[in-house]
């Protein structure tokens, strides 16, 4: 049966990018998506606990999340905005939330994960170390082209300021979503919507092209369902957005 | 790989793979506190503390722990001594099975080390990742918040209990709780005083569950065990051309390998049910056809699970799939598929339309009443599949012993079943077979079944070793039991005042591929949709349908719940037709004590014995709905303000009730057994067969005893279910355990208790021979006394030697239903869909609740299960029968940090027939929750939901479709 043969721990960056270069060899980040049970496991791992990529970093208006910060991290860290704290406690419960990193969690690339939608609302960008170099791109271009096995995504910056909301329809108060809308409204008034559950990722969007979503369905919510979901709640994110500015 | 692990204090140097988790590598190491639930970590049954932080464990690499410091509940505590966060547990009641207690202790420890004052909101998160299935998470907070206290060095109060005043009669001595723990009763002028029983003693098997001891199946070491894994049928119909076992029969360390064409085919019923098994026997250990996706296939024994793993990717197995049918509508329609085409059918009503059973009930001529009514309302629901889902999935170890009889250690709620069901599949007499039941992480009825026991027992008379076979979560979803879907018709007449003249109950119901439960499961169905109400004349209809599902069978309310939901919003809208408040309805045509329950003789199992008509002994029905109605605020259904808030335009408020009315037990049939014997201190060995499943039996088992023996519970020692030791008990179900059970004990304890006083009477030259026992001891009429110890050493030494020793057993001529009232309090959005449940408040008559501790936890957990029933599980299919959702996740159980707030109130009746008055708890708590929900969404919206579970989509269909 497929699993896991090797287990690598590497200190620096470039031991990493030489070790992801074998195929089937895949980082590890916190390992709460890895190690439960994936489609295809890889035949070997490397756990980036080593590399010091930890630190949460306040920068002027910036705040870099480093990519094995946990998401329990961000939810304890001052500075972390509202929008971030609150999805990243939604993300998971304690237990998971105390291991699973933020570069994981954007390189699973969750198509329900709320967090991501929060990331992307705050235009978060993703630095991404590959055998070439770093590079920046931003956290939407990650999603819609996916990351390359042998790349290593070492932090998540996102700005501070503005307002954020979010609003969300589930089974139960903790449940995952059948459909969240997060939303960003910049100084400036820009305003950023993002949901999850009306496409195979969370994905930008406005509340004039919903027709144009195609979510896929599943039990708990039609394509047709989770568009009108995508109206009301994007309706409502709106609304708390430009209210009280 | 070498890694360094610093586990609760101690560096090791641990030899593991690359690929094993910490889970696994920790119970390498003999920390069996940390437990599996599911592959996918969200259970949290192996949270350990890393670096001070709670994780799963199952979803950690052990390598990745490399380096860093472990803490389990092992480090926590020496022996026969507790941390203050596990006393704090065992004081509030916050322990039912114990199996993830260990996690939630370590889950407290981090965060009352990080915040010593911590507020509910936060003690709610600290538990999120930990699933609870059994106490709806009340109590583990409530332990939280008593051990934060005790270690910020505040005093804490005794757990008592709650003394509410009586609301429709009168009594004094109202009595405020003393801890937030202590349950709230309602006392009953009827119900004397007494010494151990009515109090909330401390679980007799605590220690070992709050310490994390080893206790449950998997907590052995066997040398040169094998596990077994089964190849599971991925059609939902199909027959087994050909199956080619040869090269995984060639895999390197796989020991065994076992299917239809070398394992002997006996047929066989799986429920695990009284001697003669319900026909039809429609199963066999391996088929050469499979009728759900799911069924078995083949079961393999290798030298480890991977290989195991491997090996069932390596038989080469031909299907010929058969078209399928999933609807139990539809399966019993002309030209279905037919699902059981083989011989040996005997016993099913008509295999060729999919019938497995028809039964029927009358009670004077229904139709004629209903012709004569004022008023006739039909109403057809439909009831979903779910799971019952215990944290601890089926597991099962079988091994020769020294005699090389055969051992079966399985975590089952019917021991003594097993033993005689899985004979004859073995080919084994019955006294070659032991049965051990340890302790058990829930069963809720998945675990009333001969499941897997019969694959353990083959593989290990093929190889000769210990062979192990555990469940994966998605095999336990869909291989193991579930609720029976039913399309259910209520069609019911009034007259011109409001009274039921007639109701007749038509119910469609889906056993899946086999029949298991399929019969006594639809019998309470129709029992329960047609007991809580008194009308003149009652007619029952139930087709019982194959269908190519994953099995139906015992779920905890067996077949109740399904009709509850059914009456009771049938009840509602019938209310809301005549404009009755729908409390008064109720009123009009409940059962009270005194009236019969007509429709039992009709659906008992075997013939219909109609010579005997049970009436009810007992009910506190209109104080538990006067106790429910003030918990709620029900007259808030009249404010306008508060029904829709002004300041959440999309919210609308509503508030709902529901009747409920269960049994006690099968009446006739349940059987109970119980020994207890003196030791030379006065402590006493008390064996019976009863299984406690987390329930609590065991302890309040030892207050029985202890009640008659007056004695504290700490002088008994309870030793449970392993069918060598302990007398017979047909096993943890039917609401029978503290009924039947308690009642045998009660009997064996008054054995021994006459044989202790009649030689008291002689020690203490009492000549009249009355000799009262308590504290200790055996007292005269003048004020002497001797202790118990000294009689057991005076009887077992001394003089005229013998062993002081009771047996006894016990089963019953009637089933005393306990009533309950359900009101729920819920939120709406309006332009979602999304239901919000705000408050659960169930009011109980359990007659005397022997521990108001453990009966409160036990209606507090079935409340949330049952909220799950109805607001959010539901087992998904893809048209070819697949189970879409077989994980926590996309499944979904409450959560502690999403609890609508719970009330309980165990409303006292004296109940004659029951031990010191004591009636069932265990199960009506599962019936009322669906019905008060939508009841409580008609009130707020209009909307009348004709089917669970109330997810956001279907409320807003009904929602779009009422407006």
């Amino acid at each position: 049966m497929a699993m896991i043969r090797a287990y690598h721990r590497p200190t620096t960056l470039q031991e990493a990018l030489d070790l992801l270069a074998r195929p089937g060899t895949v980082p590890l980040g916190g390992g709460t998506v890895l190690n439960g049970l994936p489609d295809d496991p890889p035949e070997e791992v490397v756990d980036l606990q080593a590399l010091e990529l930890d630190a949460i970093s306040l920068d002027g208006a910036m705040l870099t999340l480093g990519a094995m910060a946990t998401l329990r991290d961000l939810v304890d860290h001052d500075a972390t905005p509202v929008l971030l704290r609150d999805l990243a406690r939604r993300e998971a419960p304690n237990t998971i939330r105390n291991a699973a990193t933020i570069g994981g969690t954007v390189a699973a690339a969750g198509s329900e994960s709320g967090f991501l939608a929060g990331l992307l609302a705050s235009s978060a960008v993703v630095a991404i170390t590959q055998a070439d170099g770093t590079k920046e791109v931003a956290l939407s271009d990650l999603l819609a082209d996916r990351l390359n096995a042998a790349s290593i995504i070492t932090s998540v910056r996102v700005g501070l300021g503005g307002k954020a909301a979010f609003e969300f329809t589930a089974r139960t108060p903790a449940d995952i979503p059948i459909v969240l809308v997060a939303g960003t409204r910049s100084e400036e008034g820009t305003v950023v919507l993002v949901a999850t559950g009306v496409a195979p990722e969370p994905v930008v969007f406005d509340l004039d092209q919903v027709d144009a979503l195609e979510p896929p369905p599943d039990f708990r919510g039609s394509a047709d369902y989770r568009r009108h979901l995508a109206t009301v709640l994007g309706g409502r994110v709106v609304a708390r957005l430009e209210a009280a500015s | 790989m070498n890694i360094t692990l610093v586990i609760n204090g101690d560096s090791r140097l641990l030899d593991c793979a690359p690929h094993e988790s910490l889970m696994t590598v920790l119970r390498g190491e003999g920390f069996f506190s940390v437990r599996f639930g599911s592959e996918t970590g969200e259970t949290g049954a192996a949270a350990v503390l890393v670096d001070g932080r709670l994780v799963s464990s199952d979803i950690m690499l052990a390598a990745q722990a490399d380096g860093h410091t472990v803490e389990t509940v092992e480090g926590l505590a020496p022996r026969m001594s507790m941390h203050p966060i596990q006393e704090a547990f065992v004081a509030t009641g916050a322990i039912q099975s114990g199996y993830s207690t260990p996690a939630m202790v370590l889950a407290a420890k981090e965060l009352i080390e990080t915040n010593p004052d911590p507020s509910e909101d936060e003690i709610r998160d600290a538990l999120s990742g930990i699933l609870d299935r059994e106490t709806g998470y009340l109590r583990p907070v409530i332990a939280v918040q008593r051990a934060a206290a005790a270690l910020r060095g505040e005093t804490v109060d005794e757990v008592t209990t709650e003394i509410v005043a009586p609301l429709t009669y009168d009594m004094d001595g109202a009595r405020d709780g003393s801890s937030a723990a202590s349950p709230k009763v309602v006392p009953n002028p009827e119900v004397p005083e007494m010494n151990v029983v009515g109090k909330p003693e401390l679980k007799v098997d605590a220690l070992k569950l709050v310490k994390g001891n080893p206790a449950f199946v998997d907590d052995i070491e066997m040398r040169q065990m094998l596990f077994a894994k089964v190849l599971y049928s991925p059609h939902a119909h199909a027959r087994i051309v050909a199956i080619d076992d040869s090269k995984a029969r060639a895999l390197r360390g796989v020991k065994a390998v076992l299917h239809h064409q070398n394992v002997a085919r006996v047929r066989y019923a799986s429920g695990g049910q009284s001697y003669p098994n319900p026909l039809p026997y429609d199963q066999v250990s391996f088929d050469d056809k499979v009728r759900f996706v799911g069924d078995r296939v083949a079961a393999v024994a290798a030298e480890t699970i991977e290989i195991a793993t491997e090996a069932l990717g390596l038989i080469d197995v031909e299907y010929e799939v058969l078209p399928a049918v999933f609807d139990e509508n539809e399966a019993i329609a002309e030209g279905a598929p037919i699902i059981h085409d083989e011989d040996g059918m005997d016993g099913a009503h008509d295999p060729s339309r999919n019938i497995v059973h028809q039964i029927t009930a009358d009670v004077g001529d229904v139709d004629a009443a209903i012709a004569k009514a004022h008023r006739t309302f039909e109403q057809t629901f439909r009831v979903h599949q779910v799971q019952p889902a215990p944290i601890e999935p089926h597991i099962a170890i079988a091994y020769f012993d020294s005699d090389e009889r055969m051992v079966i250690r399985t975590s089952t709620q019917v021991p003594f079943h097993v033993r005689r069901m899985v004979a004859p599949l073995l080919d084994l007499p019955l006294k070659q077979i032991r049965v051990i039941k340890p302790r058990i992480g829930g069963g809720f009825g998945a675990k009333q079944e001969m499941l897997i026991e019969d694959i353990v027992g083959h593989l290990a008379m093929a190889t000769g070793r210990p062979v192990r076979l555990e469940l994966t979560r998605e095999e336990e979803f869909v291989s193991s039991r579930t609720r029976h879907p039913q399309t259910i018709t209520f069609r019911t007449g009034v007259d011109i005042a409001g009274h039921l003249v007639g109701q007749d109950m038509k119910v469609v119901a889906n056993t899946g591929a086999y029949g298991t439960h399929g019969l006594t499961v639809q019998l309470v169905s129709g029992l329960r949709g047609l007991s809580s109400y008194q009308a003149l004349s009652k007619r029952y209809r139930c087709d019982v349908a194959y269908t190519n599902l994953p099995v139906p069978g015992a779920y905890r309310g067996y077949g109740a719940p399904q009709a509850l939901f059914a009456l009771e919003s049938h009840m509602e809208d019938i209310a809301h037709e005549l404009g009755i408040d729908s409390l008064e309805f109720r009123r009009m045509n409940w059962t009270t004590e005194g009236d019969p329950i007509d429709v039992a003789a009709h659906l008992s199992e075997g013939e219909a014995d109609t010579s005997f008509v049970p009436v009810v002994t007992s009910s506190g029905i209109v104080e538990c709905v006067a106790q429910g109605e003030r918990s709620i605020g029900w007259h808030r259904r009249l404010d306008p303000d508060w029904r829709q808030p002004p300041d959440r335009p999309h919210i609308r408020r509503g508030l709902g009730f529901a009747m409920c009315m269960h049994g006690t037990a099968i009446p006739g049939l349940d059987m109970g057994a119980a020994s207890i014997k003196i030791n030379d201190d006065g402590s006493f060995n008390l064996l019976v067969g009863a299984t406690d499943l987390g329930t609590g039996a065991d302890t309040i088992l030892a207050q029985i005893a202890a009640e008659v023996l007056g004695i504290p519970i700490s002088d008994i020692l309870v030793y449970a279910a392993d069918t060598d030791m302990t007398p017979f008990d047909t096993g943890a179900y039917a609401s029978s355990t503290t009924y039947i059970s308690g009642m045998a004990v009660k009997r064996a304890a008054e054995e021994a208790a006459r044989q202790i006083r009649a030689r008291a009477a002689v020690m203490l030259d009492e000549s009249t021979g009355a000799i009262e026992l308590r504290d200790r001891q055996a007292w005269s009429t003048d004020g002497r006394s001797v202790t118990l110890g000294e009689i057991a050493l005076s009887t077992l030494h001394q003089a005229q030697q013998h062993q002081i020793m009771g047996v006894a057993s016990y089963v019953s001529p009637e089933s005393p239903p306990p009533y309950a009232a359900q009101f729920a309090e819920i939120e709406v959005d309006i332009e979602t869909g999304q239901v919000t449940v705000k408050a659960l408040v169930m009011a109980v008559d359990c007659g005397v609740a022997i521990n108001p501790v453990t009966a409160a936890g036990q209606v507090e957990g079935g409340m949330v299960q049952a909220l799950g029933y109805g607001h959010c599980e539901e087992m998904a299919y893809d048209p070819d029968g697949r189970m879409v959702n077989a994980q926590f996740g996309p499944y979904w159980i409450y959560r502690s940090d999403e609890m609508p707030r719970i009330d309980t109130f165990l409303v006292q009746t004296m109940e004659k027939s029951g031990p010191f008055g004591a009636k069932a708890i265990a199960e009506i708590p599962k019936d009322g929750v669906a019905p008060a929900i939508r009841n409580a969404i008609a009130d707020a919206t209009g909307a009348r939901l004709d089917a669970i579970p109330f997810t956001p989509q279907r409320v807003w269909h009904s929602l779009q479709s009422s407006s």
